[in-house]
């Protein structure tokens, strides 16, 4: 009885001490663009890889490395054969397939964009892949910039929107939207009519501009992040796999271990 | 072929006491025989030190310990080395989850006095395994030499600057150089892997070899010395070898799964068990936004942190894992297990425990106004729970422990 009431009790202490410490919560990693969107892999789908290794090698390579990865290992695992992936995706002759992906950059670049490109290998790792998504459908046209170009998710970034051509001219635009009521519903006037209020930040891309429509340059970032995502742990799929495998032994292990336990205990227990 | 073995068995037991040991300390080696889940933690810290031990060693033959390499000779391990990755994974999962089962071995201690008389030296020794745990996984966590190594080492090691007088050149001489560099990592590994696995292990022993004498406790703290069969033996304890090695059999199968589901799914634990920031390779000139310890130093970070004064900090720290050791000291209760103890016992095991993982949980996060107050609030709980001990030990009312397991 009385311990009853005393593992209530401490129940409710705990709960107590530990939502009191959950205040406040921090500034999102997206920064402006406030909550990152979702972005979930599919290390499986090897098309998906391949574009992205494609749009990576084509669009960001000439900047970025992705130094502790090899360029036979990439082809290997994205199932491209050898000869077409030379043939295509590397443009030095001098490349052996056992080469790290070093980058083609001088090393004079740091003075043309402030900063030193960043090495993009663990991008994925110490980013998110959320944050990567985001980052890069988030550039808009902001004229006080040196490339014209600001980011909501990382504001002052140094990087030139280098998919603008594919995605067209971005813009900060202001909206009627309507009025969220305090019971999360649309909120409306006397007359039944929602009531709207003009928001800014949205982001909108002036059509026309670009050559590829929102949900195919959506399309072309989820493949690069995704490749993105490989490169960072290019065993990632194959450790997802092997784990259901080494779960079902330790079940296995448990459950015949169990068995042995009874049978060893009926000499005590009787 | 059974009588060669038969034979070598012979000339090898005449010269070593291997059919003595083995009778000595697991067939005929009494343990209670009603004991509860709690008790297989020992066991589980085992396990862990050994896979540690054991990927330890296949680790440093790819691991290159010098400033240039440390960093990429872990992607490289991550990359090239044939199953690289299960190895470096292990040891990470390994690390956070010896600390897991080790917290709630050291509980299992609190809650059923695992201290008490005569096995004050278990636990001193327990004690002395926990610090040099601590220490072990601070240089182990520096040798991959991200930026959360980097700077990690740096608020660590500035600790050993708040002491007076010799604190500055303390440091240099932890350092090794004026600031953290290569030198500090090798030294680091030197450390890691030599000289605390040695201090790990013969501690380890001694632990063992000191329980074996005084004899396993139980979750009822009743004495199964009292009553012996004809020939010595507790008639309240059964062999350990088969009996409880097939318990701990199955805590390892369910340890071992659980162990898996993070390895292979969540290897990072969220964040938790390797840092995000920790995969961005050393950099000196940049700060991380919010440098954060690993989750297992996370209460005592707190406390350093709820403390304005740095050297005021490091004593409360120091004393937060010191306070442990005179444990067997502060317990004036008659009884040994919580089951029995009286009601101020009870709450305030509670109230240290939710402190101390709101403390943990604090260590994560950055600091508001809300936060610091519970930071401190929370270390006053911790310490009033040993050092009001010998107080709310002594005077409350206790149950009467039955005779019998």
């Amino acid at each position: 009885m009385i311990n009853k009431l005393i593992l209530r009790i401490n129940l409710f202490v705990f709960f107590l001490f530990f939502f009191i410490t959950i205040d406040a919560a921090e500034g999102g990693a997206c920064k402006d663009y406030g909550e990152c969107d979702k972005f979930k892999y599919t290390l499986n789908d090897t098309e998906s890889l391949q574009r992205g290794a494609s749009t990576f090698i084509n669009y960001c390579y000439g900047c970025h490395s992705l130094k502790y990865s090899r360029w036979g290992r990439v082809a290997k695992d994205l199932k491209i054969p050898e000869e077409i992936f030379f043939e295509n995706l590397v443009f030095d002759d001098s490349i052996k397939s056992g080469d790290l992906m070093v980058g083609a950059m001088p090393s004079e670049s740091a003075e043309w964009f402030g900063v030193m490109p960043p090495d993009l290998t663990l991008v994925s790792r110490y980013k998110g892949d959320d944050w990567i998504y985001s980052y890069l459908r988030a550039y808009y046209e902001d004229s006080s910039k040196q490339y014209g170009v600001n980011n909501l998710v990382y504001p002052g970034t140094a990087m030139p929107n280098v998919l603008l051509s594919l995605q067209g001219n971005q813009k900060l635009v202001c909206k009627n939207v309507p009025l969220i009521a305090s019971n999360g519903g649309e909120q409306r006037d006397d007359f039944g009519n929602t009531v709207f209020e003009e928001k800014c930040g949205f982001l909108e891309v002036e059509e026309g501009t670009g050559t590829l429509s929102k949900e195919e340059f959506d399309k072309l970032i989820y493949d690069l992040t995704n490749f993105l995502v490989y490169v960072g742990e290019p065993i990632k799929a194959t450790r997802e796999r092997i784990g259901w495998y080494v779960i079902f032994y330790f079940l296995i292990f448990t459950a015949l271990s169990i068995l042995l336990y009874r049978e060893f205990h009926k000499d005590y227990n009787t | 072929m059974s009588e060669i073995a038969g034979k070598l068995y012979t000339w090898v037991n005449a010269r070593l006491p291997i059919a003595n040991t083995f009778e000595r300390h697991l067939s005929k080696h009494p343990v209670p025989s009603k004991v509860n889940f709690w008790y297989l933690f020992g066991a589980l810290a085992a396990v862990t030190l050994i896979i540690q031990v054991v990927t330890g060693i296949w680790l440093i033959m790819p691991y290159s310990n010098t400033e240039e390499q440390a960093f990429s000779s872990i992607e490289y391990i991550m990359r090239d080395v044939d199953y690289g990755w299960v190895i470096r994974y292990m040891h990470t999962t390994g690390a956070s989850l010896f600390f897991a089962v080790v917290y709630l071995h050291m509980f299992r201690g609190l809650l059923y006095g695992s201290y008490q008389k005569p096995k004050e030296l278990v636990w001193i020794f327990g004690c002395t395994i926990y610090l040099a745990m601590m220490a072990e996984g601070f240089l182990g966590y520096v040798l991959p030499y991200g930026q959360m190594s980097y700077w990690g080492a740096q608020v660590i090691i500035s600790l050993f600057g708040a002491i007076p007088y010799i604190g500055e050149s303390l440091e240099l001489w932890v350092r090794g150089d004026y600031y953290i560099s290569g030198i500090t990592v090798s030294r680091f590994f030197a450390l890691h892997v030599v000289a605390l696995p040695l201090v790990l292990i013969a501690l380890v022993f001694l632990h063992l070899v000191a329980l074996h004498e005084v004899g396993a406790g139980n979750p009822e703290g009743v004495d199964i010395e009292k009553y012996l069969d004809d020939d010595g033996v507790p008639l309240d304890s059964v062999p350990f070898f088969p009996y409880k090695v097939l318990n701990a059999l199955i805590a390892i199968g369910v340890f071992m799964t659980v162990f898996s589901i993070i390895m292979f799914f969540f290897p990072e634990g969220g964040g938790y068990f390797i840092e995000m920031a920790n995969f961005q390779e050393a950099n000196p000139l940049v700060t991380p936004d919010h440098i954060a310890p690993v989750w297992y130093y996370a209460p005592f970070y707190t406390m350093l942190r709820a403390i304005p004064d740095p050297l005021g900090g490091l004593i409360v720290m120091a004393a937060a894992v010191a306070i442990f050791f005179v444990v067997p000291w502060l317990d004036r209760s008659k009884v040994a297990s919580i089951r029995y103890k009286g009601i101020y016992s009870k709450i305030a095991i509670t109230l240290f425990g939710v402190s101390f993982l709101t403390l943990g949980y604090l260590g994560t996060v950055g600091v508001t106004e809300v936060r610091k107050t519970m930071s401190i609030i929370c270390t006053v709980i911790y310490f009033a729970y040993f050092l009001l001990m010998p107080l709310y030990t002594k005077f409350e009312k206790t149950y009467q422990v039955p005779e019998r397991l």
